[in-house]
């Protein structure tokens, strides 16, 4: 009767494999796991902003400029949202990539709001989380992962922007 | 819109206005269907025109785009043309002058499919001795993040217009197809390329304008085809200091033969979010048709009394105005614009018009 | 119109959009560098019953026609 053995290099691909997807469910478990970008900005009084400073907050990174009709639709809703979770340890990151800090402003006078903006005339930050389109938002959970993100703004979308916070604060640090 | 049959009125008879309603008809539809992207707004404008053979025309237009859901919008207009004529031509027959309204409607349907627009749409107008049915669609695609985008479409239109005095309807049938490039090329710069062919069969005589036939006046007659090419390229530019430059050049040709270059150039400067002010200068220059005489002798198969069909230059004199208040402006909301602008037209057939535009265009809220 | 004629107008489109598909192999503007581009003064027809007017008018004193008032640019926002 013949022995059925496995060949070492099959247990060692089977090993392997076995790594892979337990990464996979690791890294699954935080959605695309893509770390979001080392991040600091000023905001509007000077003051020098990271984005790691604010670990373990979720945060929403909302990039956005005065000429993009549909940011600014989306500012004041975002706005809502920061006051709606801010006690619970929820930001909102109002990046203005605006060439001319003038017209940022003049939009920015024109709003009572009480979330963070900083500037980013160079584009350094849309460059680093790869932004696609404008408007983007990235929610970034406690980890500094970018958990999910939106191309575009509609009102219809807030609720699920509240789902995706209630779910990303629910996680533990 | 109307506008341009009061100019057609110019040339000295109400029948200039087939086929100036023709084109009216033609561009007023597609126009609305080749700008689905315009931001949701009302507008509303105000056009007198007078030129230098008695014709005025009153057009008060108004427009309206909105976007019912994320991915469908609506654009509706509507506008009348008032005009008053009491040019050599019509007082030959009208001693009062010649009176017209123009009536007009368009509506069209844009659909957004990711990238992809899709839009369906239409026009109808009606007035004295003329008839417009528009059908049109388009199609666009944006690509490369929105440095590249692609379009095309086509419009169908079918003319009737009626001969006079006699009242005979006849029937004229016109397409058009068209395809565009944009392409942004720097952060500063973007160039559009676009060709567009038409194809317009059956009556295209002009019933109202005479010219001499061996001594005798006669309606002239052309031929009841006719294919046209347009090839356009375009260019924006800004510049230092908030200036801006345009620029753009069509180069036309069509199997009557008549060729014709037409190229513009402007600068705009933005005093402020509030102000800014244009100034623009066109020049048009065209070879006549291969069948236009000054006056004909024999028996000539083609005659023409259509002044668009003559060799002629022509210069064009743009000064713009639009100015956002603040706060608003009277009862209209905070980003409402208001446009000022005056144009003077004079061509070698020494024709001459000032044109005065008078509008106001109020954002809708953005959903 | 001869054929020949036609083929070369086409030929020339064809060359026109080739040209064009070249310059988008090399277009860099980045979706947030679009600041300037989204001016009303880069549209090609920032109001289309200020052009569809003026288009009118013109083309009723005027043989040629068609080609202008197109759409394309702007701030590229979703």
């Amino acid at each position: 009767m013949t022995r059925f053995t496995i060949p070492a290099t099959a247990k060692a691909i089977a090993l392997q494999l076995l790594v892979v997807a337990l990464a996979t469910i690791v890294l699954s478990a935080s959605g695309n796991a893509r770390m979001a970008p080392a991040i600091t900005l000023p905001d509007r009084d000077g003051a020098k902003i990271t984005l790691e400073s604010l670990r373990g907050r979720v945060v929403l990174v909302d990039i956005w400029a005065s000429w993009c009709p549909p940011c600014k639709a989306a500012f004041p809703a975002y706005d809502k949202l920061y006051r709606s979770y801010r006690e619970r340890g929820f930001e909102v990151l109002a990046i203005n990539v605006d060439e001319k800090r003038g017209a940022a402003d003049a939009f920015l006078n024109s709003q009572e709001f009480q979330l963070r903006v900083l500037f980013d005339p160079k584009g350094t930050a849309p460059m680093g989380f790869e932004l696609r389109a404008m408007p983007t938002s990235y929610l970034v959970d406690k980890r500094g992962a970018i958990r999910f993100s939106h191309e575009g703004f509609t009102e219809k979308v807030l609720p699920q922007y509240r789902s995706e916070i209630e779910e990303l604060m629910a996680e533990k640090p | 819109m109307a506008v341009s049959k009061g100019t057609a009125l110019v040339g000295g008879a109400l029948a200039s206005l087939v086929a100036v309603a023709a084109v009216v008809m033609m561009d007023g539809a597609r126009s609305h269907a080749q700008e689905p992207q315009s931001a949701q707004s009302l507008g509303l404008q105000f056009h007198t025109f007078v030129d230098s053979r008695g014709v005025t025309v009153l057009s008060p237009t108004i427009d309206l785009g909105k976007d019912f859901t994320d991915r469908t919008g609506l654009r509706v207009g509507f506008g009348v043309d008032a005009i008053t004529a009491a040019s050599d031509s019509c007082a030959r027959c009208h001693e009062e002058g010649a009176n017209n309204a123009r009536v007009f409607v368009n509506a069209s349907i844009v659909r957004k499919y990711g990238d992809t627009q899709v839009s369906v749409g239409g026009e109808y107008s009606h007035e004295n001795f003329y008839q417009a049915t528009t059908v049109s669609t388009s199609i666009s695609r944006s690509l490369n993040q929105a440095n590249t985008t692609v379009a095309g479409g086509y419009s169908f239109s079918w003319n009737r217009p009626q001969l006079h005095p006699d009242e005979i309807v006849e029937n004229q049938a016109s397409h058009s197809a068209y395809a565009t490039l944009t392409q942004t090329l720097t952060k500063n710069t973007i160039v559009q390329l676009g060709y567009e062919l038409g194809y317009i069969s059956g009556y295209q005589s002009n019933p109202f304008l005479r010219t001499t036939v061996d001594g005798v006046k006669m309606v002239g007659v052309h031929p009841d085809t006719r294919i046209r090419h347009a090839l356009t390229a375009r260019l924006r530019q800004a510049l230092p200091a908030d200036t801006y430059l345009e620029a753009d050049f069509r180069r036309y040709s069509d199997d009557w033969d008549v060729k014709a270059n037409t190229w513009s150039v402007g600068l705009s400067k933005e005093f402020s979010p509030r102000v800014t002010l244009s100034g623009i200068y066109r020049r048009h220059g065209q070879a006549g048709a291969y069948f236009y005489e000054p006056f004909y002798t024999g028996s000539p198969q083609y005659y023409t009394a259509d002044f668009r069909l003559f060799p002629f230059d022509s210069n064009l004199y743009t000064a713009r105005g639009i100015f956002t208040p603040h706060d608003g402006l009277m009862m209209f909301p905070a980003g409402t614009a208001l446009t000022v602008q005056y144009e003077f037209y004079q061509s070698t057939t020494k024709f001459e018009a000032g044109i005065f535009t008078l509008g106001v265009r109020m954002p809708l809220p953005h959903k | 119109m001869t054929r020949t004629t036609t083929i070369r107008r086409v030929l020339a489109v064809l060359a026109l959009v080739a040209l064009g598909a070249g310059a988008t192999a090399c277009a860099t503007v980045q979706p947030w560098q679009r600041g300037r581009l989204s001016k009303t003064c880069m549209q090609f027809s920032p109001d289309p019953a200020l052009t569809a007017f003026a288009g009118h008018w013109q083309e009723s004193r005027e043989g040629a026609a068609g080609g202008l008032g197109l759409q394309g640019g702007g701030c590229g926002c979703k």
